[in-house]
């Protein structure tokens, strides 16, 4: 290409479209700063937020005003629709389609303690896909990329970074008031995230 | 309270905190007045037309209700140490003390020991050459090994759970730490051992009143019991003592939530235990192991085995105790707990009194075991509310106290 093309005057660049603003992610020095913060987030009463450290902290999820997940509810519907599954599968074939007399046993409900194993087993497997896909589906994962690693600096959320993202679609975001207040919570690095 | 706060906040040395016994007169009075007229209610057996054999049924069955939830009460205690525990040493001491029932339960067991050849049919009653299936296990069965077992299953329980709470009181005083590493070895030590004894017992006390009968499940099927039950008795007793203004800061929530969720385990544990003995029993259908369960799926004692086992005992507790609610909650916990101490309750009376009344539920034998019951349960008690004001309510200065009083989980 030649030279000349690269030095255009300033004005004919076109102008770039406006970025979509993701939040605003803020970095804490300890894991006791970002609990304390958290606390302090949780009762500002900010609604779409999260904190991020390398390791669990105990008794984040209460300072962080989190409720109780409903993925125990998953579990219990794929429990019962294993069980369901199974009493299907088992009374439906050897009591009722092909009734076939085996050691002696009535061809009845009454030997439903022979089904009982895979009972067991398919309410166990059911509730474990509960809860393995609907903790899944409720992190909405997997997925191929999050805007919040645009962030150079969240690359340490696996070394020894700790981190708060306020998100800027919580109701109670506002560019200035929410770095102001996240400075006071003695939060460094306070950066813009970009969606894209 | 938060992890990362009581980090920050400096921790005050926990202050020795005495059993309160202000207002207790009337009921350890009671006690023993109940102890008297249970006894006496359950003498009264001897004029029935089975006799003392009568007593002595109703009589095993109470003894093996608290003998079971003293040894549950000692697993916790031995198990505490094995696995290195924080959550529990806040109610260790309250389990020690139950444990601690082994230095007088032994005497309960005496008229066991006096009644033995009526008990157990294969003591005297069969002689050799009659019955080969018995013969065959003459070897164990004889009157000569059931002693042997007998004193050394005491001696052991007595044995492991008084050095466990005398190492864990003596900690209290010297705020050795050694304490709980030899608590440890002794743990590790006894452990086996327990096994091995629970399993004796449930055979020569329960299992050989029916020699021809055998379980391989049995052993496992009275420790699953043990463990359920006096868990249960922990949770009732821990918030009995919160509600008399004890433990306050010192046992919250969070412990209670861990003490649902060991129920919650061993009521499931049960149920495998429990439905895998009868399932395998049911299916293979061998003479010598369905006669168990031939005279316990007859008769009413086919509505208790359903109704009381099946639903009671495992359906209703385990859905019961699903919702977290009911684990994080004091009272509702408590409310389950009495519904386990229960079920506990029918299910020892299921395994004990068909072998006395085959053909059915005898509502005459109800009494005289609900009176056996209050006679041993009354002086347990009794002793158990003595030795607890002896020593703090909770290990004073053991080394995790401080993880365990800052729990969450």
């Amino acid at each position: 290409m030649p030279a000349a093309t690269l030095q255009a005057p300033a004005n004919t660049i076109p102008a770039m479209p406006p970025r979509k603003l993701y939040g605003l992610g803020a970095e804490l020095p300890s894991a006791a700063a970002l609990f304390h913060a958290a606390e302090s987030m949780r009762d500002a009463g900010f609604k779409r937020w999260d904190v991020f450290s390398p390791f669990p902290i105990h008794g984040m999820d209460e300072a962080m005003g989190l409720g109780k997940s409903i993925v125990s509810f998953i579990v219990l519907g794929g429990g019962l629709t294993g069980m369901a599954t199974a009493l299907l599968l088992e009374i439906g074939s050897a009591v009722y389609l092909y009734p076939l007399i085996v050691q002696g046993k009535p061809v009845t409900w009454a030997t439903i303690p022979a089904f009982f194993p895979v009972i067991f087993e398919l309410t166990i497997l059911f509730s474990a896909f509960g809860a393995v896909f609907g903790m899944l589906a409720m992190n909405l994962l997997p997925r191929w990329h999050h805007p919040i690693f645009n962030w150079d600096r969240f690359a340490r959320v696996t070394d020894d970074g700790f981190f708060v993202v306020v998100e800027a679609s919580d109701p109670r975001f506002n560019d200035k008031d929410t770095v102001a207040f996240l400075s006071g919570l003695g939060a460094t690095n306070i950066t813009m995230v970009y969606d894209d | 309270m938060s992890a990362a706060t009581a980090q920050h906040s400096p921790l005050t040395a926990p202050r020795e905190e005495r059993f309160n016994y202000n207002n207790l007169g009337p009921l350890l009075f009671g006690l023993l007045v109940a102890t008297g007229v249970g006894f006496v209610v359950a003498l009264l057996a001897c004029f029935t037309p089975m006799g003392w054999k009568q007593f002595l049924f109703s009589w095993l069955y109470a003894f093996m209700f608290f003998f079971t939830i003293s040894a549950g009460s000692l697993f916790w205690t031995m198990l505490h140490y094995a696995v290195d525990a924080e959550w529990s040493v806040v109610v260790r001491r309250i389990l020690e003390t139950m444990a601690n029932s082994f230095s007088v339960l032994w005497a309960f067991f005496i008229p066991i020991v006096l009644g033995a050849g009526v008990v157990y049919g294969w003591m005297y009653g069969v002689p050799a050459g009659v019955d080969p299936a018995l013969d065959g296990k003459r070897a164990m069965l004889n009157p000569k090994v059931w002693a042997i077992f007998t004193v050394l299953i005491f001696s052991f329980f007595f044995s492991a759970s008084y050095t466990l709470r005398w190492l864990s009181t003596r900690q209290d005083k010297t705020g050795d730490p050694g304490c709980t590493t030899k608590s440890r070895k002794v743990s590790f030590a006894s452990i086996p051992l327990f096994a091995v004894l629970l399993t004796a017992a449930a055979i020569f006390w329960v299992m050989s009143i029916q020699y021809h009968w055998y379980s391989t499940m049995w052993g496992v099927y009275l420790f699953a019991g043990s463990a359920w039950s006096s868990m249960a008795t922990l949770i009732l007793i821990t918030q009995w003592l919160r509600s008399r203004g004890h433990l306050q800061g010192i046992v919250s929530t969070q412990h209670f939530h861990i003490m649902g969720k060991l129920l919650l385990s061993f009521t499931v544990f049960w149920a495998y235990i429990a439905f895998s003995q009868f399932f395998l029993i049911w299916y293979a259908n061998i003479p010598e192991e369905t006669e168990f369960f031939l005279i316990r799926n007859t008769e009413s004692w086919n509505v208790w085995a359903i109704g009381l086992e099946v639903v009671g005992h495992f359906f209703i507790t385990f859905v019961l105790l699903c919702p977290r609610v009911m684990k994080t909650n004091p009272k509702y916990l408590c409310y389950v707990s009495g519904w386990v101490l229960l079920m506990h309750a029918c299910d020892i009376y299921f395994i004990v009194n068909p072998f006395l009344n085959p053909t059915g539920v005898n509502p005459l034998s109800m009494i005289f075991d609900l009176a056996a019951l209050v006679a041993i349960g009354a002086p347990l008690a009794f002793v158990f509310l003595r030795t607890l004001g002896k020593h703090s309510l909770y290990a004073l200065r053991d080394p995790r106290l401080p993880e365990s009083l800052r729990l969450v989980n």
